[in-house]
């Protein structure tokens, strides 16, 4: 460390500066003013009128909003349970000694990353079509699939579950391959000469050094998820798809915030679907740490 | 010898399910390229490209530009891409130097309200963005920020994340006595940070820099919020804009898309290392 | 500083990805400095619709440069948001504004003299137009007795059917005057079976989660979601009675109806291939076939709806678009003789009607010769006087602003009365009735949460309706 402390001293401020301007008016500013917002009905930013703990109350009596936690939740946990054991897979595949082309694979899986959410809305909203769409094109003639089959009419989450799949397969991917890759070989091969199987390499030496990671992952996954916005908002052209089954928290605070023009209503909103993200990362965490003392015993 | 040949079986099954799994991810990309150069009349006909009598069974002649024809004569799409490509890279590089500087100030300075700006620094980091939607918009509204560039680059150069990841940077590649040196020499603040630390936490830069012009290329909700002027809107908010109500162009459409996702596609065959190497470098150490 | 700066950049330069977004940035900042966003010159004018715009520009060619408004079509969302957020965040908008009913009603949630259109009523009254242009076309434009917009369009409904196969089958649909006479008339059309065994074709293009067709069908029987005060009014026996018998045509033992999504190239795929075998049509959609499915040119025929009751009502409305001025723009009076040239001309009437289809609400137009030419695609039936027979049955509709929410809400009790006429396997209309009212109350009284949350809704709006809840 550089010895500065004792004395005030310009230099980090000046550094911090610019940062913590704009971090201050951009971020702490308005973060702190979404609590007052939230007790304001709005109408535009113009027009307000403070109806106190009254947004809550009605956010949490609207059915609508349950549902789009529902719908939220169903997605995140789609998400996290089918998606990262895929990631996982992939990047123990690729991560195979020996293997060829390795670098081309990886630029491949790892390509739909850099399409924007809206780009793969605007993609898969085609794809899903009943009849002429790509999915049950395929799926009717490899298997007998129903030609009809409703993705975007009734089965929406499940859609944009596999659209999610796709988009973000080969970042999660990107993750565990360098966790496995920082993996130490020694003991990979002090537990084969011990007569460990691939199973019990994988559980025992592998997974208790890429936890950090993992859970890393899964912490990112389950944030991202809960933001789910763009997919369903372009899907369904600016609604919420039949019998609101594409509705989620963000575009139910969207759609009371800028539709409608009630910010308040939509901060009050936001502190409810922060507060819903802290109980799931307290619950991820908790769960993360019962599995660690599981498999280490 | 057996061992080899186990060895070989292993990789067979192995070199299958990838195939398999990096064609399942290509089938949308060949898809949105054949989709782009088709006419409508002929886009649900076949699934790739319109099948026929030219050369490997498919009608070429088929094949048409006039989605594209379209797409530069009347969305404004040109004028889009410079918007994306002009949003996109000057949030990037501000970003990254507002970052690296408060990362460095943390990590390599001793000052009164350290502990302080690292905590909040963290816990800024999980709290979710769309919180800040709708006070961020009444703020922007009373700043006379709305319909303006600034009003979605300022608010974008300081994320705390960033700060995060610069301080993990120039904690591990920032050695001390080089700064010492450079103070003995003479040398300012400013000066060692912009000749010293900045080329030490080159790697980091690269990598993030690719970080947010992706982000902020692919961001939707913001420009959607904060933008209007149809001139001002970037290749995210004016191609979904061609999805019709009452009226499908799905060539237009996937043209658009295309043409929104190849600039980025084509940025990342390049910069691949960096990017990829820079996205990880946040999860090692937690 | 700047060999700072400069000493910097050579030592990055060894990053490739700093180089290329550092390039990025300097070439595209010149270039958005020196290629100025160009301010609109003009009377700029906002549209949805492609078929508008490609109406309009015509028209507009030789009129003077002063009043020939600049028109920009952008997608329907787009608009929507972009016009809210010029009236609540004033941000610029066009000073002429063409949108769609649902938009035009986002406009009316907060206090009326903070609704963005400028209030057309007097205007309208002084000028005679109020008698001139068709009643009912003006009821989505109005919120709390003043109008906000020129319509532009009327858009009754008719039935559009597959008259080669109806024809082939001996049937005459002349006898068909109910709902009931449609069923029992046109039932031998679902005697084909596929492989599967279900009919090959179904009679009506209708499905549980049409929420559009479900209004449709609410407003010709008399029912729907708002009084004329604007009050909620959700759960009536006409209503149930409704949504009770679309739920048995979908899934109960003498289905009628199935999906053939309107506006997709699989719906289309069915149409054509007379999966269903009458759709809804308001003057609009005939457009929207031609265009879509030409190969079905020829055989299709209109009639009237068939109405709930004997001599009930033969027609409905569906979709409805209005021009609109911004209240904050200058020069009010141009503006007004720009939108009332465009909206009240005779040309632009016949070219609706020649290029979409769609009637004209200015009732002094509907004797153009225009109206009587055989339409080829319809089999050469003069369609245009059809739909302006019905034009004046049309039902009045409700402007409120929580018109979409209940249209929603009323989506979903159908859904679920579905799924409970399948558990418990219905077999009629009236078996259902009881569970639909229950379950329209719920929607119910979710719309009138959500009103009377709203401080900004003044007196004679909703906020005075207190019962029920």
């Amino acid at each position: 460390m550089t010895r500065t402390a004792g004395r005030f001293s310009i230099a980090p401020w000046l550094l911090l500066g610019p940062f913590l301007a704009c971090f201050g008016v951009f971020f702490a500013l308005p973060l702190v003013q979404s609590v007052g917002l939230s007790m304001r009905q709005t109408f535009g930013p113009a027009a307000s009128e403070f109806v106190g703990a009254a947004n809550y109350r009605n956010v949490m009596a609207d059915p609508l909003f349950w549902k789009a936690v529902r719908n939220t939740v169903v997605f995140t946990v789609g998400n996290v349970i089918i998606q990262l054991p895929l990631a996982l897979l992939l990047a123990m595949l690729l991560n195979r000694p020996g293997l060829r082309w390795r670098g081309a694979l990886r630029a491949i899986f790892f390509a739909p990353v850099l399409v924007g959410v809206v780009f793969v809305a605007m993609i898969f909203g085609v794809i899903f079509e009943k009849r002429t769409g790509l999915v049950n094109q395929a799926l009717h003639s490899m298997i007998g699939w129903d030609l009809d089959f409703p993705w975007l009419q009734r089965y929406v989450m499940p859609a944009m579950i596999i659209a999610s799949l796709w988009q973000y397969l080969g970042f999660n991917m990107v993750y565990f391959l360098g966790a496995l890759q920082n993996v130490r070989k020694e003991l990979i091969e002090a537990s084969t000469l011990d007569g460990a199987g691939p199973w019990q390499r994988f559980r025992h030496v592998v997974v208790p050094q890429i936890r950090p990671v993992a859970s890393f992952v899964v912490l990112l996954s389950i944030v991202g998820s809960f933001q789910l916005f763009e997919l369903p908002y372009v899907l369904f052209n600016g609604t919420a798809g039949p019998d609101n089954r594409g509705l989620t928290i963000v575009m139910y605070l969207y759609q009371m915030g800028f539709d409608q023009g009630d910010l308040g209503y939509a901060s009050a909103v936001g502190w409810l679907l922060a507060a819903l993200l802290i109980v799931f990362a307290l619950l991820q965490r908790r769960l993360a740490g019962e599995a660690g003392r599981g498999a280490r015993a | 010898m057996s061992g080899t040949t186990r060895h070989d079986r292993t990789h067979w099954g192995v070199y299958l399910l990838l195939m398999l799994g990096a064609a399942l991810t290509l089938v949308p990309f060949a898809w949105l390229i054949s989709g782009a150069f088709k006419r409508n009349e002929d886009f649900f006909t076949s699934t790739f490209l319109p099948r026929g009598e030219g050369a490997l069974g498919i009608a070429w002649d088929k094949l048409t530009l006039d989605n594209f024809r379209v797409l530069l004569d009347t969305s404004g799409i040109v004028r889009s891409m410079l918007n994306s490509v002009f949003l996109s890279s000057v949030t990037a590089i501000l970003a990254t130097l507002v970052c690296a500087a408060a990362g460095f100030a943390l990590a390599k300075h001793e000052f009164r309200g350290r502990r302080v700006v690292t905590g909040i620094v963290l816990a800024a980091v999980i709290v979710p963005p769309t919180l800040l939607l709708a006070p961020g918009y009444q703020l922007l509204f009373k700043l006379n920020l709305l319909d303006t560039f600034s009003g979605l680059i300022i608010p974008a150069i300081a994320p705390a994340f960033g700060v995060y990841l610069f301080r993990q940077a120039a904690a591990s590649s920032v050695p001390n006595e080089l700064l010492e040196a450079a103070r003995l020499d003479g040398c300012g603040e400013l000066r060692i940070f912009f000749t010293v630390v900045m080329p030490l936490l080159r790697p980091m830069a690269g990598a993030f820099m690719l970080i947010t012009f992706l982000g902020v290329w692919n961001n939707f909700i913001n420009p959607q919020i904060v933008l209007q002027s149809e001139s001002k809107l970037p290749l995210a908010v004016a191609v979904s804009q061609l999805r019709g109500v009452y009226y499908q162009d799905y060539g237009l459409q996937i043209a658009g898309t295309l043409a929104s996702v190849v600039p980025v596609l084509a940025l990342f065959m390049l910069l691949q290392r960096e990017f990829v190497s820079g996205l990880t470098s946040g999860a090692v150490k937690e | 500083m700047i060999d700072a700066l400069i000493d910097m950049i050579r030592r990055m330069s060894a990053s490739r990805g700093v180089m290329v977004i550092a390039l990025l940035g300097i070439a595209s900042s010149i270039a958005v400095a020196v290629l100025p966003a160009r301010p609109p010159s003009g009377v700029q004018m906002w549209t949805f619709a492609r078929l508008h715009k490609q109406m309009y520009d015509p028209i507009i060619a030789d009129w003077p440069a002063e009043l020939r408004p600049e028109i920009t079509l952008m997608s329907f969302p787009a608009l929507e948001r972009r016009m809210l957020q010029g009236f609540l965040a004033r941000t610029p908008t066009a000073e002429l504004i063409e949108c769609e009913r649902r938009s035009a009603a986002r406009a009316f949630v907060g206090p009326l003299e903070s609704v963005g259109f400028t209030d057309l009523t007097d205007r309208l009254r002084s000028e005679g137009l109020l008698d001139q242009i068709n009643g009912p076309s003006f009821g989505p434009w109005s919120s709390r007795g003043r109008i906000f917009g020129l319509p532009h369009d009327v858009h009754p409904v008719m039935l559009g059917y597959r008259a080669d196969l109806v024809e082939a089958a001996g049937i005459d649909v002349s006898t068909i005057e109910t709902w009931d006479d449609f069923v029992r008339v046109m039932g031998p059309l679902m005697s084909e079976r596929g492989p599967d065994g279900k009919p090959v074709r179904y009679l009506l293009n209708l499905w549980e989660d049409k929420e559009d067709l479900i209004e449709v069908l609410l407003l010709q029987a008399g029912g729907g979601y708002f009084d004329e005060q604007e009050r909620v009014r959700i759960a009536t026996p006409v209503n149930a009675r409704v949504i009770s018998t679309i739920v048995m045509w979908c899934r109960g033992p003498g289905r009628i109806a199935a999906d053939a999504a309107d506006f997709s190239a699989s719906g289309n795929q069915l149409k054509a291939e007379g999966y269903v075998v009458a759709a809804f049509m308001p003057d609009w959609m005939c457009n929207v076939w031609k265009n879509e499915i030409p190969q079905l040119s020829g055989k299709m025929k209109l009639m009237p709806l068939p109405a709930w009751t004997r001599g009930g009502r033969r027609t409905s409305v569906w979709g409805g678009t209005m021009l609109g001025i911004s209240r904050t723009a200058p020069d009010q009076e141009r503006l007004w003789r720009i939108a009332s040239k465009l909206y009240l001309s005779p040309e632009l009437a016949r070219s609706l009607y020649t290029t979409g289809d769609i009637i004209t609400p200015v009732r002094t137009l509907w004797n153009d010769p225009i109206f009587d030419e055989p339409d080829p695609y319809f089999s050469g039936q003069r369609k245009g006087r059809d739909y302006i027979a019905l034009a004046p049955d049309v039902p009045n509709r409700t402007s409120s602003p929580y018109n979409v929410m209940a249209k929603l809400r009323v989506q979903t009790a159908v859904i679920a009365l579905s799924t409970h006429a399948m558990r418990i396997g219905a077999t009629s209309v009236e078996q259902l009735e009881p569970r639909a009212m229950e379950l329209l109350k719920v929607a119910e009284n979710q719309v009138r949460a959500q009103i009377k949350r709203n401080v900004f809704l003044d007196s004679g709006g909703d906020a005075t309706d207190g019962g029920g809840s």
